[in-house]
């Protein structure tokens, strides 16, 4: 019987950044950046997040809550009215809500070892398409020289931060365009093992050419949202790391054949 | 278009595995067919829109009392008239004769202050071994049982029963709480040995947790052994010491030989593991001429084969 050779492994391209020159190439796991499409265990995953993001704060007041006195308006008979009781009533004007929003927790369960997997998926998915950009450590958009002189002497603070913003703002679209990954290529994310200020900075401005975030603040939902998702190898590294449970089994054998371990980020080409 | 690496590069590292043969999983096989080329230019249309769990993933609610085309539209479900249509008939409501609750009262009492303990079977046992979870050539304590996960939760102790045990294929060297005495039999025929100890709740955590550490010796009494204990935690560091039992059943439990207790050493030859009952000096003098006849006739007939 022989079976098809399937690839266990497969490249990817790291590239400077904000070049877009390849650096290396290296070989991944296909079981980190080559997963099956699971359109089902990735709803299962942006649902659980959407729900623990709610803030469920929202709060109205009852008719035991709303100010005033609880004194019945005017008698119960001989005024050839209608009967009532008190102000607060929730058929009244400024009376209290009855079935009203009061503040509760929306956030819901996921089994940890389906959420890895969607987190994986979600990457493959974006890796297949091509949209997966893998730069390498240190990501940060350099400013040019003469701009960064005109900083440090000061000669923007006369004309205000509204100058230096625009400048930012116009440098980091051109960077952005450059590589194809601005507006017109349906925005991206940017993704780094921590804060990069000037990356940062810029792209808040820019909100429309994409978004920058911090490793520890990516979602899944973050990762299926814009165009492209251009991460750091580091960053890379640590969601995949962080989110293999389903795996690495957590039971202990000794002097036995561990199940093979998933291996990533083995240089090919330097 | 930025430069990009040469395609035939590309294609080397996409390899098979050549060195050893892993059978694809049904997964990767999948995956494999979705494998496109990098698109230059697609239309962006993001996936969040085409998520969905599966069909059938989840069943909608019933909703009762909504019209008769709905199937539970007039009566909702709940037939005719009575107290099962307009409210709820208690459970336990015997049709109205006397609850036998009253008329015979109750069996028995549920004791709350016994300890329960966590079962551990021999064919478990040798399973775990079997499948490397458990290594036979150490002493197999109930941290080893706790943390190969033999033993789900910590309870108030670990019992080791006998089922499967005569699939019991290598000596081990185990400590429990208890044993049934099959189990002990089943241990011993197979060249093990065994040994049971008071262990409590909290002292079965810090085990766990390397706070304390596990023996077989109970803790020494009087004051000539206050030094060298000292001694020894000024060496070695602080260890929460494994408690030894103060309850009468628990005393006469490790005392016991026959349960393989670890206080049974401390028996003088003709005691009882009883902490109040006697043994009378007529029966262990006959006690131990029966051992003494026992004793020849093995030797006699060792001579005759």
């Amino acid at each position: 019987m022989s079976f098809l050779r399937i690839a266990t492994t497969v490249p990817v391209t790291v590239f400077n950044f904000p070049s877009y020159e390849p650096q290396r190439l290296e070989s991944w796991s296909s079981k980190h950046l080559n997963l099956p499409l699971r359109r089902d265990i990735l709803h299962l995953a942006v649902v659980y997040e959407g729900d623990n993001t709610r803030q469920g704060t929202a709060s109205s007041k009852t008719r035991y809550e709303v100010h005033g006195s609880h004194k019945k308006l005017y008698a119960q008979k001989g005024l050839g009215r209608a009967r009532v009781g008190d102000k607060q009533s929730p058929l009244r004007r400024g009376g209290g809500k009855t079935f009203g929003p009061k503040p509760r927790d929306f956030g819901t369960k996921i089994t940890r070892k389906v959420y890895d997997l969607a987190w994986r998926t979600a990457l493959s998915y974006r890796y297949r398409r091509g949209e997966l950009v893998v730069c390498q450590d240190g990501m940060e958009l350099p400013l040019p020289a003469d701009f960064e002189v005109l900083l440090q002497n000061g000669g923007m603070r006369e004309s205000g931060a509204e100058l230096e913003a625009g400048f930012r703002a116009k440098w980091v679209k051109q960077v952005l365009d450059t590589n194809d990954w601005g507006r017109k290529a349906g925005r991206s994310t940017f993704i780094t093992s921590s804060h990069r200020e000037n990356l940062f900075e810029a792209l808040d401005l820019v909100p429309n050419w994409g978004r920058a975030l911090d490793v520890g603040d990516v979602d899944v939902k973050d990762l299926l949202e814009t165009g492209r998702i251009v991460i750091e190898r580091d960053a890379l590294m640590h969601i995949i790391e962080s989110h293999q449970s389903d795996l690495t089994p957590n039971i202990f054998v000794a002097n036995a054949a561990l199940p093979s371990k998933a291996v990533s980020g083995e240089i090919l080409v330097e | 278009m930025p430069p990009r690496i040469p395609t035939r590069i590309v294609a080397q590292c996409c390899r098979a595995p050549l060195d050893h043969f892993v059978l694809p999983s049904l997964a990767h096989l999948f995956a494999a067919l979705s494998v496109q080329l990098a698109p230059s230019h697609t239309r962006s249309a993001s996936i969040l829109a085409s998520l969905s769990d599966n069909p059938g993933a989840h069943q909608k609610r019933i909703r009762v009392g909504r019209g008769p085309s709905s199937g539970k539209g007039k009566t909702s479900g709940r037939g005719h008239k009575g107290q099962k249509q307009h409210g709820k008939v208690k459970p336990w409501f015997q049709g109205g004769q006397t609850p036998l609750i009253f008329q015979k009262g109750r069996l028995g009492f549920e004791n709350l202050r016994a300890p329960v303990l966590s079962e551990v079977n021999l064919n478990k046992l040798q399973e775990w071994i079997d499948a490397g979870r458990l290594d036979p050539s150490k002493p197999i304590t109930p941290k080893e049982l706790i943390q190969s996960n033999l033993v789900g939760s910590i309870k108030d102790g670990i019992k080791l029963l006998a089922r499967g045990g005569d699939s019991l294929k290598q000596p081990v060297d185990i400590m429990v709480s208890r044993a049934s005495a099959a189990a002990i039999n089943a241990v011993e025929k197979a060249g093990g040995s065994i040994l049971t100890r008071y262990y409590t709740k909290q002292a079965l955590k810090r085990l766990v947790e390397g706070k304390s550490i596990n023996t077989g010796i109970p803790l020494p009494t009087g004051a000539e052994h206050v030094d060298p204990v000292l001694e020894e935690v000024r060496q070695k560091g602080f260890f929460y010491r494994l408690p030894d039992p103060t309850s009468r059943w628990d005393m006469e439990y490790y005392r016991d030989p026959a349960h393989r207790g670890y206080l049974s050493h401390t028996l003088q030859p003709g005691e009882s593991p009883s902490l109040y009952f006697k043994v009378p000096p007529v029966q262990i003098a006959r006690d131990l001429q029966k051992k003494k006849k026992a004793k020849q006739e093995d030797v006699k007939l060792w001579e005759k084969l």
